[in-house]
């Protein structure tokens, strides 16, 4: 018998093009208001997300337009729950050196502040590898 | 309407900038280019006017970050007014209020711009 899908979740795979960002940003703030969270958090994840789908299409596919980009948002009792996968290069979790935003006002440059964003806008951020495919798991709580 | 529109007017000297829209991976091109554009022609003294930018992420942060150097190194500055509120936020979560200065209206920001001869 084919299981049935988890009523909590739902997914979203668009092509590795930065075209889609704003289509998964609004949704990852519908998303949230749904879930229970207020404008100002609901923007605060949908910019986590723009940057996470972003860092998978400039970074792991290099841009590349052919691949894909799969997204799962899960409401949970007290959190919204996306998963971001891709089979491009992975990031690994013990490798992220987050950059400290007072070089960037002493010398300020271009890049790095997207895993900056993400981790001060959500709760959790996590990166994992499998045989297959790539995950970037973020959480936000809801308060 | 379009993802990203840059009107600039200059106002006393200064190029009044305001994008409608939002900066992200997909529009930042136009938006670094509308900035590169203005400090290849000499005007330094810019002010981004916010008030229809409805998000900006950090490839936008980026194209900021990647000329202010020179912009201040040839006497002039970027100024930011109008920020709605997610905006501000993004700002505030990074410390770049310590490095660019804000304001709540174009004619403070302008007054300040003024003032830096």
């Amino acid at each position: 018998m084919k299981a049935l899908p988890d009523p909590e979740t739902f997914r979203l795979t668009i092509p590795s093009q930065t075209r889609y960002l704003n289509l998964v940003t609004g949704l990852a703030k519908r998303a949230s208001m749904v879930a229970g969270m207020d404008d100002a958090t609901a923007s605060k994840v949908s910019i986590a997300v723009d940057e996470a789908v972003t860092n998978v299409i400039l970074h792991a596919y290099h841009s590349r337009s052919e691949h894909w980009v799969e997204i799962e948002l899960r409401f949970a009792p007290k959190a919204l729950e996306i998963r971001i996968w891709h089979t491009g290069e992975g990031l690994r979790e013990n490798e992220i050196v987050l950059p400290d935003p007072s070089e960037y006002v002493k010398h300020p440059r271009k890049g790095g502040l997207g895993l900056l964003l993400m981790s001060r806008f959500m709760d959790e951020i996590h990166f994992s590898e499998s045989p297959d495919r790539s995950e970037c798991r973020m959480i936000k709580r809801v308060s | 309407m379009a993802d990203l529109s840059i009107q600039v007017r200059d106002m006393d000297g200064v190029a009044v900038m305001q994008p409608e829209g939002f900066v992200n991976a997909h529009t930042v091109q136009q938006f670094e280019s509308a900035l590169e554009e203005l400090v290849q022609s000499g005007r330094v003294k810019i002010l981004l006017d916010c008030q229809e930018l409805t998000y900006i992420s950090s490839a936008g942060l980026g194209a900021i970050m990647g000329l202010i150097e020179p912009i201040r190194e040839n006497g002039g500055d970027i100024l930011l007014c109008n920020l709605q509120r997610n905006v501000l936020s993004i700002f505030e979560t990074l410390g770049f209020t310590q490095l660019y200065q804000v304001f709540d209206d174009r004619e403070a920001a302008l007054q300040a711009l003024a003032r830096k001869v």
